[in-house]
């Protein structure tokens, strides 16, 4: 071998080897980014936000890896549940939202939850919303903070100067016959306190807070603010948060409760023992059918209005309904058309109701409505009255027309997520609430 | 032919290449090449059909393609990562993004100029709850009791007292200007002050002569903190003494060191603290000997739910050998070290790696449920005594003091009648 033929050789090699680590990078590189592949859709997010904020914008599927790797080789003790890391990191994703029609159950949270779906309640027999007041003024979500997680702990007065708003615990659905109802619980009833524990609410904080202005403005003197201090501090120190109190209520079929209403101002005291109630399901008396949104309603009342040329369906205590069966029973009641949108918060045309076929003979119907008629429900209702197929007993309905989605994982835990509101118009926005149509 | 095998020699080291380049991040940051980039790299799905990470992918996209509104992606996935390590239930073990961690640094980094005083949560801003006598603040006539309401014009009500006090501190030799409402003046005052070097006293005495009862106060367990306990504790020791009282009610801790300094006060060559790793192996601390002190009375330790790391150390040892009586509320229950990890897009991971274990007591360790509530941990206090919320503490006057009036009496349950009432500090 010449000398010349040896260096081009040489070069050759040296080239090759400079190439092969530059392409085992690439490929690294591609690799790494590769397991976002699901989300494509968000990449472009992700980088411009990478440019304004980061140097570096680690896929969040690698970052869940990474991060978890990093607890299982250095916590102190093993780490091995992988599920319950996915879980928690679910359940923060859910909470950021602050929105408190999406959220994150546990195990036991969502199956006491999937029940009262199909009608199946414990606890004391009713439902509950965790509703802000300007929500009702027309700013549906997103108006809060997400709540602290981890490390800072939610003091409660903590809770006084940073929390900007906290959900009222209110009554949307009581199950006829059940605790609840014996006890005299109505709908639009909040709850203010529990076992003892005072619920934490805006309107207190609200209250201190215009007193500690007006106490800086001169026009309280330091005792008024003074005993007003003392209540905030006394009611705080045995409170519970909103959630909590919800799950108090909602769950478990033994022992008692008692609990402190608050009706128009006037609160009222009750001790509630906890047990089994349902809602009944599909059933049809004396003319009136009972239509809970649920997988088989439609085929039932398919049957139930044939031949009929005019129905009164009930959809009180109608506020977990499904969005597909609500649709289903739309398909079978109401003529071929357009009843309304599903509309979001993005940038993207709304989603037309449809009825596809449809009944082209509809009966004339009346429904029987009031506050405890939500959900699908209430976007049923104002979806025939807002074409004139139907009349409403009650104009004023629950307020909230949030189509959910729900998520089980696979440790039997879950989540909702709003993912649309409907509205039968789409100049009357999703903004619309209190009042429906 | 001596071709092929220098072909095939050429191609191995080609292959080495290759897998050095694939493997380079790692190798970065000094680590094997990770498992998961391999599996990729070789077409190997981990794990079933939803795996974990999958199963949290899959949510993430959801929640950012399907929610009512748009969610910032960024802050989504920094959601997830706080949920991930809050999922343990170790208050400790905790995610930091970006913003958070920069904070941290700066915090342990310490080294801002302030003005000489400590700061407690007020409704109005941020109460000034001590003022040391030899820095900026004293000079300016802020005194304990003060509110401060605005910090360089800007009002702070309604604001964290831990982000009022970063806004007071700042580079040594600049200025702040705080609104400060103090009793005796109609309105609030404007404080120009210059931001200085501080060194915070760290221990505090006073003695009570109706009661013969010493009372010593630590704030922090730093380096000079034994020292300054030594020349406090002598002071206290010219006056005839029934009983100590030593609180430390609102210590966060600090250095180890410094509580086995300490208690090398009270014994010689004892276990302290053990301290067992992840890995099994187990560090101890013991007393040294050689500053054994004599304390010819009983002593008791004020400890509320802000007492938390050394301060726990430190009363937890005394309780554990029988040498002083716990008084209060239960303690915070940190028991345990923490490191930092930083992460490549600045964010950081502050893991739990070690726990820390008292002679006798069982661990102690804070749990807390996913809201961040208290469940259980800490030291359980000998007498338990809540302190009345709304009563206003006069440092001269113990009975203002639930908490420091219950361990007078359980130190000295008959005082002599005494003439003279009033308290002597330094």
């Amino acid at each position: 071998m010449s000398e010349t033929r040896k260096s081009i050789f040489a070069a050759f090699g040296i080239v090759m080897s400079i190439g092969a680590v530059y392409g085992g990078l690439r490929v690294r590189q591609n690799a790494d980014l590769g397991t976002l592949e699901a989300s494509a859709k968000d990449a472009p997010v992700s980088r411009m936000l990478a440019s304004r904020t980061n140097d570096v914008n680690v896929p969040a599927a690698d970052y869940f890896y990474e991060l978890s790797q990093k607890l299982k080789e250095q916590y102190v003790e093993p780490v091995t549940d992988d599920q319950k890391l996915a879980s928690g990191a679910i359940r923060g994703m859910i909470s950021s939202l602050g929105d408190p029609d999406s959220s994150y159950m546990d195990k036991d949270q969502f199956k006491a939850f999937l029940n009262a779906r199909v009608g199946k309640f414990e606890g004391i027999g009713a439902d509950f919303v965790l509703e802000y007041d300007s929500r009702k003024g027309g700013d549906p979500r997103g108006a809060t903070k997400p709540k602290p997680q981890g490390e800072i702990e939610m003091d409660p007065e903590d809770a006084l100067v940073n929390v900007q708003e906290i959900p009222k615990v209110e009554v949307v659905t009581v199950v006829p016959g059940g605790p609840a109802d014996k006890a005299g619980v109505q709908i639009g009833d909040t709850v203010d306190t529990i076992d003892g524990h005072w619920i934490v609410n805006s309107n207190l904080i609200r209250k201190f807070r215009v007193a500690s202005k007006k106490f800086t403005d001169k026009k309280m003197t330091r005792a008024q603010l003074e005993i007003l201090r003392s209540e905030v501090r006394s009611k705080f120190d045995k409170a519970i948060f909103p959630g909590k109190a919800k799950e108090k209520l909602f769950m478990g079929k033994s022992g008692s409760v008692s609990v402190i209403w608050s009706r128009n101002g006037t609160l009222r005291s009750t001790t509630i023992q906890r047990g089994v109630s349902s809602l009944n399901g599909f059933t049809q008396t004396a003319g009136t059918i009972n239509l809970p949104f649920v997988d088989g309603s439609a085929e039932s009342l398919k049957a139930a209005i044939r031949n009929r040329d005019s129905v009164i369906i009930d959809l009180r205590n109608n506020s977990l309904g499904d969005v597909q069966a609500m649709k289903h029973c739309l398909e079978v009641i109401a003529p071929k058309g357009q009843y309304g949108y599903f509309i979001t918060r993005r940038h993207d045309s709304p989603t037309p109701l449809a009825v596809l076929n449809g009944n082209p003979n509809p009966p004339r119907i009346k429904l029987i409505t009031d506050r405890s008629t939500r959900g699908m429900a209430e976007a049923f209702a104002l979806a025939l009255s807002s074409k004139g197929l139907a009349t409403l007993t009650s104009s004023s309905m629950g307020g909230d027309t949030s189509c959910r989605q729900i998520v089980q994982l696979p440790d039997g835990s879950g989540y909702t997520l709003v993912t649309s509101t409907y509205s039968p118009t789409l100049a009357k926005s999703m903004v619309t609430k209190k009042g429906g149509a | 032919m001596r071709v092929v095998p220098k072909i095939l020699g050429f191609g191995v080291v080609l292959l080495g290449c290759f897998l050095f380049g694939f493997g380079w991040p790692d190798l970065q940051h000094g680590k094997l090449p990770s498992a998961h980039a391999m599996n990729t790299l070789f077409g190997v799905k981990s794990g079933a059909a939803a795996s974990p990470e999958q199963e949290f992918s899959h949510a993430y996209t959801k929640i950012l393609t399907d929610y009512i509104q748009p969610v910032d992606a960024t802050n989504l996935k920094y959601a997830g990562m706080e949920g991930l390590m809050s999922s343990l239930g170790d208050p400790h073990t905790v995610f930091m993004p970006p913003q958070a961690a920069e904070a941290f640094n700066d915090e342990t980094k310490a080294n801002f100029g302030g003005i000489g005083a400590r700061l407690a949560p007020d409704p109005l801003g941020a109460k000034i709850s001590s003022v040391f006598d030899d820095g900026p603040a004293f000079a300016a006539g802020i005194r304990a009791g003060n509110v401060v309401t605005g910090v360089d014009g800007k009002s702070v009500t309604g604001r964290e007292t831990d982000d009022i006090v970063t806004m007071i501190k700042g580079k040594e030799g600049t200025i702040v200007k705080l609104t400060v409402i103090q009793s005796d003046k109609p309105r609030p005052v404007v404080l120009t002050i210059k931001r200085a070097r501080i060194i915070a006293p760290t221990v505090d005495y006073k003695y009570f002569s109706d009661y013969q009862i010493g009372y010593m106060s630590i704030l922090s367990f730093s380096e000079p903190t034994a020292a300054q306990f030594d020349h406090e504790l002598a002071k206290l020791e010219a006056h005839s003494m029934k009983g100590l009282v030593i609180d430390l009610r609102d210590n966060p801790g600090g250095l180890l060191d410094s509580a086995v300094d300490m208690l090398s006060r009270f014994f010689e060559n004892k276990l302290v603290v053990k301290m067992k790793f992840r890995d099994g192996h187990e560090e101890s601390a013991e007393t040294i000997p050689g500053y054994l002190h004599e304390f010819n009375y009983p002593i008791a330790i004020l400890i509320n739910e802000d007492s938390a790391s050394a301060a726990e150390i430190f009363s937890g040892c005394l309780h554990d050998y029988g040498r002083a009586k716990l008084v209060g509320t239960h303690s915070y229950g940190k028991a345990s070290v923490q490191n930092v990890f930083p992460l490549i897009d600045r964010s950081s991971a502050k893991i739990t790696i070690a726990k820390y274990f008292l002679p006798f007591t069982p661990f102690f360790g804070r749990k807390i449920d996913q809201d961040g509530v208290f469940l259980s941990g800490g030291l359980e206090p000998d007498l338990k005594v809540e302190l009345d919320p709304s009563s206003v503490i006069d440092p001269d006057n113990p009975k203002t003091d639930g908490q420091f009036w219950k361990a007078i009496q359980l130190l000295n349950p008959n005082p002599a009648p005494s003439s003279n009432s009033s308290a002597k500090s330094h």
